[in-house]
């Protein structure tokens, strides 16, 4: 029985190579995508936990300030190390300065070097061989990578610059254990401390307890008697914390891969059904030759088994190709942002690797389902005579009535699916919703067609397309299955292409709001140098208006990442002037500290206008009013607003970061040359709002432009499905044709049935895609989008894009089915109505 | 080789059966043509004797343990076909995408005889149809006359207890068919095989030993 099974899988390959390879080349696309895109995150997060781990240590408890301004006080210190539990703390003051005028910030970390000698050894120290005095003495210790990229020299003078603090040291070393690729200096903490604070206390505290202490029941008893403005966490929080704010956008890039599985799988599934109908002869023969009916069904699942094998194998290894390939270029980064200074090193995984084939071949074995079961339940001795039944015997399409209250059923089940929230951050209930969106779209096709040509049918046409319109009427399976593929291709496509311009016009009015002055200049979260912000409000300096933004962070929930805090110089009785709100804005009452909360930190944490908010600032807990939600597409894990009269109120000191600059009129030219001149004298970013927003947008075309590739994948296995399955209806219906043949119609009209045959299922195709296309873009816009990245914006379909490509398809659908009309008026019309085979 | 008992046979629908109560056997060696008008029924009949339509009632006992097809499974009645069964089509029915010899040996796999024994049977038959060194060529290079040969080889290769024929002839020229029909009389008789043959060809039917006419009201 296998020697048989052989024998007919190479006969089918062999016979059917293009569409096979097709075939074999999309499943092998689904499995690449999916498993590049876990072997890229996977080294990412790995690299990320390594690298955190060397700098970290391994401590049993970390306590860190809520907020950027916040610090660990002394006495609490002394507290934690008199606890009976606790064998060694370590404090670290971790900050971000610039070396010299080198504009990159580079991460200092202040240690206490017999505590980290125990914690982190990869942090000790090594002392040059030509330097004098060690790290007590003020020296400053580079990592190898540092070293290397900043052609540092042991012994060399420093300057290391953070704002107005200025500290003139030497490196006096290196940090041996330090991995490749970690870019960093070390320095005692006092040092780091007396330049550049914090003085009451330190940035950091690492906690290793004593042998069989409990460890999470010591932080549960710790996290109560912390200060508000203080957190206690678990080492491996923070690589749990990094690898849960991945993991949207992974799944979201993942459903994509699933998307490029399930086009294979369609592609495999016209590929064998096709290849059923035209061997149902054969496989007749072969039944009544004493074939059991399992067999029958086996043989076209092994025939799509064939195809998953090599096709999810040659997945593995484009997969891994490509993840390494994309690593070269693009690092760790998928493009979410998240480990964006990230270079892992790539190795094959067998585990998942495994679970990828195995989704492969599924995908394949699923395509190749319904064919099978179609050809298992052929009737032999009717098929043996005339060939493949469409519909068997017993298997009638539900009546119309039937279908409508199915179509009912699934289109009510929608709002509801896309009413539900995300489970665990996860869009689920929008990804199903979407699955039936489509499922609607092919289920509609029949009752559609209906709709749009039955008047058509009892109408005076021209013989071919009467023909024409009378089968596509008729929904025979092969119609339904070309209309399928592309209503499903056409509505992924018209979804891409509708989700990316509502982004992308909201992105493009969102610049146009935040950008209102025309020059920027920043120092990367460092304060900018006092020198600058001294020279800039000089008479001489070309500007007529000067805004100014210090930047920080706070954290609301310690299991996501802190969000931003803006400090500006707002208008609080206007900030709508300088802010996109998203609705209304409260005043702000007088004496309250107000603040402005973007779109992401709302909708993670549920707030709304005018409520009481409870924040971390200054190391203590505050509470404030908010008076409006702002959109902010910059800060996924959300922003925060104050102005820099409420931030002082508080005690917080104004460390300017971000500058937005307006030239005096007539001054243009000269306040760029100023900018320039000044942003290269200390090693700061300048930039025209112009150049930012070209920037972004270009940014932002590159991210999406994977989802281009997928579109055109799409396409054209929609297209490639429409062509097998209408060359497959026209050698289906070969005595058909060549009835009509024999009763007058010449070549061209055969051949133009044929192309109005295609052309009305492509029409049809095309006009439930288009409709289900904007339902699904609708969903990953209002949905999925606000659900997984909390993006909100409105949905604005692209006109101008979607009517090309639908002409386009229809024109490609309209030539595919001429391929099919030359087989159709190829066929020997005597010979097939004499029945020979 | 063949047992009919009372069968009956109406299609869904029908007003009234397609047959009933027939009543035939075919002994060891014996070849029987079964003739009678278009839409008689002789198709459907020889679909029940094959297990491929199912009978109202009735008996079908094939072979030599003379299992019942209609009591069978449809699994059951596949492998009763594999072993038991030999077919010859009017249309020949070789599949082109196989060997004329991996078409002959399709029977020898289904019906589970060893890959050892398929060279030499497969090329014993060849040569007692007459065609002896086709086992490599591929069916687009066959005549007609050929291709029914290469169909008769494939229907005895297995050694069957009975030969099912649906006008074996019926797509060949007159000296072609002759040539044909008398290699499957001489296999039949040579294999002790039983043989029943639909023929509208009163030549064909004269060469047969037994003559069944399948009429509205039964067999005569």
């Amino acid at each position: 029985m296998t020697t048989l099974a052989w024998w007919l899988i190479r006969a089918q390959f062999l016979s059917r190579r293009t569409a096979t390879a097709l075939s074999m080349l999309a499943i092998a696309l689904g499995v690449s995508l999916g498993y590049a895109i876990h072997l890229i995150n996977d080294a990412a997060l790995a690299d990320f936990s390594r690298a955190m781990k060397s700098v970290q240590g391994e401590p049993d408890a970390i306590i860190v300030p809520r907020d950027s301004a916040g610090h660990v006080p002394l006495a609490l210190i002394d507290e934690i190390a008199g606890d009976e539990s606790v064998a060694l703390v370590a404090p670290v003051i971790e900050t971000r300065v610039r070396l010299g005028r080198v504009p990159t910030a580079v991460k200092l970390i202040g240690i206490d070097v017999f505590s980290a000698a125990l914690l982190m050894p990869t942090l000790l120290p090594r002392e040059g061989a030509a330097t004098s005095g060690g790290i007590f003495d003020g020296g400053l210790y580079a990592s190898p990578s540092l070293l290397d990229d900043q052609g540092l020299r042991v012994g060399a003078g420093a300057t290391v610059i953070r704002g107005e603090s200025r500290w003139e040291t030497h490196i006096a070393g290196d940090l041996p254990a330090m991995a490749a690729g970690e870019a960093l200096l070390v320095a005692d903490i006092a040092w780091v401390q007396a330049h550049f604070g914090p003085r009451e206390g330190v940035g950091e505290l690492r906690v290793r307890l004593m042998p069989g202490s409990h460890a999470e029941a010591w932080r549960a008893v710790w996290a109560k008697r912390l200060p508000p403005g203080l957190d206690i966490r678990a080492a491996a929080d923070n690589a749990a914390r990094i690898s849960n704010i991945s993991r949207a956008y992974r799944v979201n890039l993942n459903v994509l891969a699933m998307v490029a599985l399930l086009t294979g799988a369609f592609l495999v599934f016209a590929t064998q059904l096709t290849a059923v109908a035209q061997r149902s002869t054969q496989f007749a023969l072969l039944g009544v030759l004493g074939l059991p009916p399992r067999m029958r069904l086996l043989q076209v699942l092994f025939e799509g088994l064939a195809i998953g094998l090599p096709g999810s194998a040659l997945g593995l290894l484009l997969g891994y190709g490509m993840a390494v390939g994309f690593t070269r270029v693009m690092g760790g980064d998928l493009g979410g942002g998240f480990f964006a200074a990230s270079t892992p090193t790539i190795a094959p995984e067998l585990l998942p690797g495994l679970g990828f084939f195995i989704l492969g071949c599924g995908a394949s074995l699923m395509g190749a389902l319904y064919p099978a079961w179609l050809n298992r339940i052929q009737p032999l001795a009717q098929a043996l005579k005339t060939g493949f039944a469409q519909r068997p015997p017993g298997q009638a399409s539900p009546a119309i009535h039937g279908r409508r209250l199915m179509l009912l059923a699934v289109a009510a089940a929608i709002p509801l699916l896309i009413s539900l929230p995300a489970i665990d951050d996860l869009p689920l209930a929008g990804y199903a919703a979407i699955a039936l969106v489509l499922v609607l779209g092919i289920a509609a096709a029949p009752v559609a067609t209906n709709l749009a040509f039955g008047a058509m049918a009892r109408a005076a046409l021209p013989a071919p397309l009467r023909i024409a319109v009378q089968n596509v009427l008729q929904a025979p399976l092969m119609a339904q299955v070309a209309a399928s593929g592309l209503i499903v291709s056409f509505a992924l496509t018209v979804s891409m292409v509708t989700m990316v311009a509502s982004f992308r016009t909201a992105l493009d009015q969102w610049l146009d709001a935040v950008l209102p002055a025309p020059h920027y200049m920043r120092s990367k979260g460092l304060p900018l140098p006092a020198e600058l912000l001294a020279a800039i409000e000089r008479p001489d300096a070309p500007f007529a208006r000067i805004e100014r933004m210090a930047t920080g962070s706070l954290s609301l929930d310690p299991r996501r990442p802190p969000a931003a805090l803006l400090v500006r110089e707002i208008d609080r009785a206007d900030p709508g002037a300088r802010l996109p709100f998203t609705g209304a804005v409260q005043a702000a009452p007088e004496g309250r500290i107000t603040v402005w909360v973007s779109e992401a930190l709302q909708e993670v944490h549920g707030l709304r206008t005018g409520q009481a908010l409870h924040l971390p600032l200054l190391g203590r807990d505050v509470e404030v009013h908010i008076g409006g939600v702002w959109r902010d597409y910059a800060r996924q894990f959300g922003a925060v607003v104050m102005s820099t009269g409420d931030y002082r109120a508080l005690g917080g000191r104004f460390e300017v970061t971000d500058l937005a600059l307006w030239p005096r009129p007539g001054s243009e030219d000269a306040a760029r040359r100023w900018l320039a001149t000044e942003a290269a004298r200390h090693g700061i970013e300048s930039a025209e709002s112009g150049d930012i927003r070209r920037i972004s947008l270009s940014i932002f075309d590159k991210s999406f432009a994977v989802t281009y590739a997928l579109e055109a994948a799409a396409m054209l296995i929609g297209l490639f499905g429409l062509a097998v399955t209408l060359a497959a209806s026209v050698w289906l219906r070969a005595r058909e044709l060549a009835t009509l043949s024999a009763l007058g119609f010449d070549r061209a009209m055969l051949a133009r049935a044929v192309v109005f045959e295609g052309a009305l299922i492509a029409l049809v195709g095309l006009a439930l895609g288009l409709a289900a296309g904007i339902a699904v873009g609708a969903i990953l816009t209002h949905v999925v989008n606000p659900q997984a990245f909390h993006w909100r914006m409105p949905l604005h379909v692209p006109w101008n894009q979607v009517l090309p490509i639908a002409l386009a398809t229809l024109a490609a659908g309209m030539l595919a089915s001429r391929f099919a009309a030359r087989q159709a008026t190829r066929l020997p019309a005597a010979q097939v109505l004499a029945g020979a085979q | 080789m063949l047992s009919i008992v009372g069968l009956s046979k109406r299609h869904p629908g029908a007003l009234r059966p397609l047959f009933s109560e027939l009543r035939f056997a075919i002994g060891t060696g014996e070849v029987v043509a079964l003739v009678g008008e278009s839409g008689v029924g002789k198709s459907t009949l020889l679909n029940c004797i094959a297990g491929l339509e199912l009978a109202d009632a009735g008996e079908i006992r094939v072979g030599p343990d003379a299992l019942d097809m209609l009591r069978l499974d449809e699994t059951a009645r596949a492998a009763l076909r594999a072993t038991r069964i030999g077919f010859v089509f009017q249309a020949f029915h070789v599949l082109p995408t196989l060997t004329v010899a991996q078409n002959i040996a399709i029977p020898l796999l289904l019906s589970g005889v060893t890959p050892a024994e398929h060279p030499a049977r497969i090329e014993s038959l060849l040569l007692r149809v007459g065609l002896a060194g086709f086992g490599p060529r591929w069916p687009a290079t066959l005549s007609g006359g050929e291709l029914q040969r290469v169909a008769i080889a494939r229907a005895l290769v297995h050694r069957p207890a009975l030969i099912l024929a649906d006008e074996p002839t019926g797509n060949l020229d007159p000296r072609t068919a002759d040539e044909v029909l008398t290699v499957l009389l001489e296999r039949v008789r040579d294999q002790h095989a039983g043989a029943l043959i639909v023929t509208h060809s009163q030549h064909v039917a004269q060469c047969c030993d037994r003559i069944l006419t399948l009429t509205p009201d039964g067999l005569e």
